[in-house]
């Protein structure tokens, strides 16, 4: 996968690491983190050759921050943020010791505020991030490896993690960042490698890339747009949500029309995917008024959101969208049997046939729809879930963040499918991690704060700073009230 | 990347079921070990054998078509053994003071699938953890058994009722037959309707399976039921080999039932599974035990044997899974 990579990177620098799905990023990493050995070559660690087991490897000094969560769920935090590190005499834990690590930790990730004894899965995704990066504080770290440590951060965590990554440099630890979102690597790093097809194709300070030559590096051709929005008839409305309340959100109102791309802006925890979830009926306990196409629906029941095509496509594909181990043309039958069985039972001809036919409409990139879904890129993964959605005529799709640990290339093919979703007359909704995402793929936003809407624009009105600070405000309100 | 990853072979794409799992090293064990009795014993290869090893297994074996269904859903049923003996015992009751063999056959069914349908109202509804669950039933089933009975066995059955235990139908055991009817409605259930295919989701990814619109609680309910449907005809082919029933009947069946079934290649972990593993997890589980006897060895060996089979089984399982999920990130 890799082919006769050479580079370095020293103490006190930040080395962005960039390439499209399937450059060898995964590769590189991994060769890093011990879990897999170089066919050819090798990697120096301080003047050591570098241990070939991940614990030795990280006793070495190098930690990994992978882009999937690796914590404990059901742990607490500070079990969490010392896991497979806790201070101890004989075995014996150093209570006191142990709190204070930990809280230094996380004080660094900007945590320090949170209870220690809260069990990991009660925060947020962006929380349990940030604890994830302090468990790597925590130990006497010298070169930190983060792989996308943003894809699932709302903006503002974001900024806070780019001035922890930032204040780790200048403590004289060497950083390799690895994203896709090529305007973190401007914010941060002092240089940037680009990898493209297991090959090192550049590596230059960072005065010296700008956007367009760093994406002409990975692409290797001009991307005309990241995001191929195009203007689009409309018709009436198709979703109406009236005073909807769930967990974390309350009394919401929205609607969505025919042919339209609503965006919801907000920050993490403002309600963007909890709304999604309450108006796709996945949410038990829902109460509110939806309407779609003019009929009243019952909510929080998926059997009748189904029923009344309304589709919500989970923001975590690995865990709420896909079987990882089954097959693609499984994948594409799941949940969605009437084009591939009769009175109960399954065509198998039927099903390769309709996984063919979607995976060359949607241009998933595969070997053959037996295989595991889990082998292709998270992009491929996401075209098939996306083509899975648009083939059932759905009426209203929420898509919560559909491009999360995409490539660039790959996000404007997902786009592309997405906008001719809504060309055949669905209304769409999506969220994203990434504000500036959601900005340029919608016609209208709708922004969250504290599980309410508290501003919606229209396209030609998109002012981001605006719409950041209305996200913000609607925040720092809620907060005073808590 | 995908680009770089070859497409399967032809004949293992063509043998892909819905969502399959490789079968051959236990195809592999069960003609090993049978080679090996071959030459051991003169009479394991005898027809006489060979169909006695099928009759005998009769009662795991279908006992097991249903607890495919149950573990691929990464649940397990404790409770079968326990289950068998309690409905064999009441419907031969019934059967024994109303000479009447349908009213026994009917009672053992209703029993049955009201035990199944406590067991998978439990785990789908009230969320209890099927082992846990299925454990308690087995000691409800157990107890309930001792106390009808007071201990005491039923004879004298009306011939209705052992029928399908005991009869011949063209020189093979009406039992042999039935076992492998169920085992292949139990493969096409799984591997060609739509039903299936929803006990294979929600194994492999029960959060992705209901964003997916599949009602993942009547699923499981549903396999808990079917595992019980199963174990009712199991005690009816019990109580008529035995033209008896006696309530300590079919103790430690449910460990020979989930042997049988994970040396078949179903995953412990859900998702993965196949009906015909599970016949061959059957088969090498019933010929293992047929060979020990034929070779005067003692029946103590025969458990600890099986023991080990379990042990070896879910070490494969846990390494095949492991190796996937890596895979599965990179």
């Amino acid at each position: 996968m890799l082919d006769g990579i050479d580079f370095t990177f020293d103490a006190g620098e930040i080395t962005g690491l960039v390439g499209e799905n399937g450059a060898g990023k995964s590769t590189l990493i991994k060769i890093l983190a011990g879990a897999e050995t170089p066919s050819a070559g090798s990697v120096v660690l301080g003047g050591e050759p570098l241990p070939s087991t991940t614990g030795a490897v990280i006793s070495a000094g190098l930690s990994v921050i992978y882009q999937e969560l690796t914590d404990v769920p059901d742990m607490s935090l500070l079990d969490n943020v010392l896991l497979g590190n806790l201070a101890n005499t004989r075995g014996l834990i150093r209570s006191k010791e142990n709190r204070r690590r930990a809280s230094a930790g996380l004080q660094r990730v900007g945590l320090g505020h949170l209870d220690l004894r809260t069990p990991i899965r009660e925060l947020t995704i962006s929380q349990r991030q940030l604890a994830e990066i302090a468990r790597c504080l925590v130990r006497d770290t010298k070169v930190l490896v983060l792989d996308e440590p943003t894809s699932a951060l709302p903006e503002k965590d974001v900024e806070t993690l780019l001035a922890v990554v930032r204040s780790l440099r200048d403590e004289g630890i060497a950083i390799l960042y690895v994203t896709h979102h090529l305007d973190e690597l401007f914010r941060v790093a002092d240089r940037v490698v680009v990898l493209r097809d297991g090959k090192l194709v550049g590596d230059e300070a960072i005065e010296r890339w700008d956007h367009t030559t760093l994406v002409r590096a990975m692409l290797a051709k001009e991307l005309e747009q990241a995001y191929p929005w195009r203007a689009r008839p409309m018709g009436g409305p198709v979703l109406v949500a009236r005073d909807l309340e769930a967990r974390g959100v309350r009394g919401t109102s929205l609607h969505a029309d025919s042919g339209e791309v609503v965006g919801l802006v907000g920050l993490a925890g403002s309600g963007r995917t909890e709304l999604m979830k309450a108006i796709g009926g996945v949410e038990p306990g829902t109460s509110g008024e939806i309407v779609v196409d003019g009929a009243s629906m019952r909510v929080g029941s998926i059997a009748a959101a189904r029923a009344a095509g309304v589709i919500y496509v989970p923001e975590d594909r690995k865990q709420e969208g896909l079987v990882l181990d089954a097959s693609v043309r499984s994948n594409v039958a799941m949940g969605d049997y009437g084009p591939v069985s009769r009175r109960g039972i399954l065509s198998g001809v039927a099903m390769t046939r309709r996984a063919q036919h979607i995976t060359e409409k949607y241009d998933v990139k595969l070997g053959s729809v037996h295989q595991e879904i889990g082998k292709l890129s998270g992009g491929n993964q996401q075209k098939v879930i996306v083509g899975r959605v648009s083939e059932m005529a759905p009426r209203v799709v929420l898509f919560d963040d559909p491009t999360r640990g995409v490539d660039v290339g790959a996000k404007s093919g997902i786009y592309d499918h997405v906008f001719s979703l809504a060309e055949s007359g669905s209304a769409v909704l999506v969220c994203s991690s990434d504000t500036d995402e959601v900005l340029a793929v919608s016609d209208r936003i709708y922004v969250l704060a504290g599980g309410r809407v508290v501003g919606e624009f229209l396209r030609d009105e998109f002012d981001r700073e605006q719409i950041l600070h209305r996200a913000a405000g609607g925040s720092a309100a809620e907060n005073q009230l808590a | 990347m995908s680009s770089t990853i070859p497409a399967p072979a032809a004949w293992r794409a063509q043998t892909e079921r819905a969502f399959s799992s490789n079968i051959a090293p236990i195809v592999g064990a069960l003609l090993v070990v049978s080679i090996a009795l071959s030459f051991m014993s003169d009479v394991f290869l005898t027809g006489n054998n060979l169909s006695n090893i099928v009759t005998q297994s009769a009662v795991v074996g279908i006992a097991a078509v249903g607890a495919t269904f149950v573990i691929i859903t990464s649940g397990i049923d404790l409770s079968v053994g326990a289950n068998i003996a309690l409905a064999g015992f009441l419907g031969a009751q019934w059967a024994h003071h109303s000479d009447n063999g349908l009213l026994g056959i009917l009672t053992i069914l209703a029993v049955a699938l009201v035990v199944g349908a406590f067991n998978g109202a439990s785990v789908a509804w009230l969320g209890l953890a099927p082992f846990i669950v299925t454990l308690a039933v087995m000691g409800m089933a157990r107890g309930l058994t001792l106390q009808f009975s007071k201990g005491q066995s039923v004879y004298e059955l009306p011939g209705s009722l052992n029928w399908l235990g005991s009869a011949d139908f063209a020189g093979l055991k009406v039992s042999a037959i039935v076992t492998i009817l169920l085992f292949l409605v139990g493969h096409l259930v799984l591997s060609r309707t739509t039903f299936g295919h929803r006990v294979y989701a929600v194994g492999g990814n029960a959060d992705a399976a209901r964003l997916a619109g599949i009602n993942v609680k009547r699923v499981v309910f549903s396999t808990y039921v079917i595992a019980a449907l199963c174990a009712g005809i199991a005690a009816i082919i019990l109580v008529g080999r035995l033209d008896s029933a006696t309530p300590n009947a079919a103790n430690g069946t449910e460990l020979q039932v989930i042997a049988a079934v994970v040396i078949g290649g179903t995953s412990l972990f859900g998702g993965k599974g196949s009906m015909i593993g599970t016949l061959v997890g059957v088969l090498l589980i019933g010929v293992i035990n047929n060979g020990l006897t034929l070779l005067n060895v003692s029946s103590f060996w025969v458990q600890f044997v099986q023991g080990a089979l379990i042990f070896l089984a879910v070490l494969l399982d846990s390494f095949n899974t492991g190796r996937l999920k890596r895979a599965a990130t990179s």
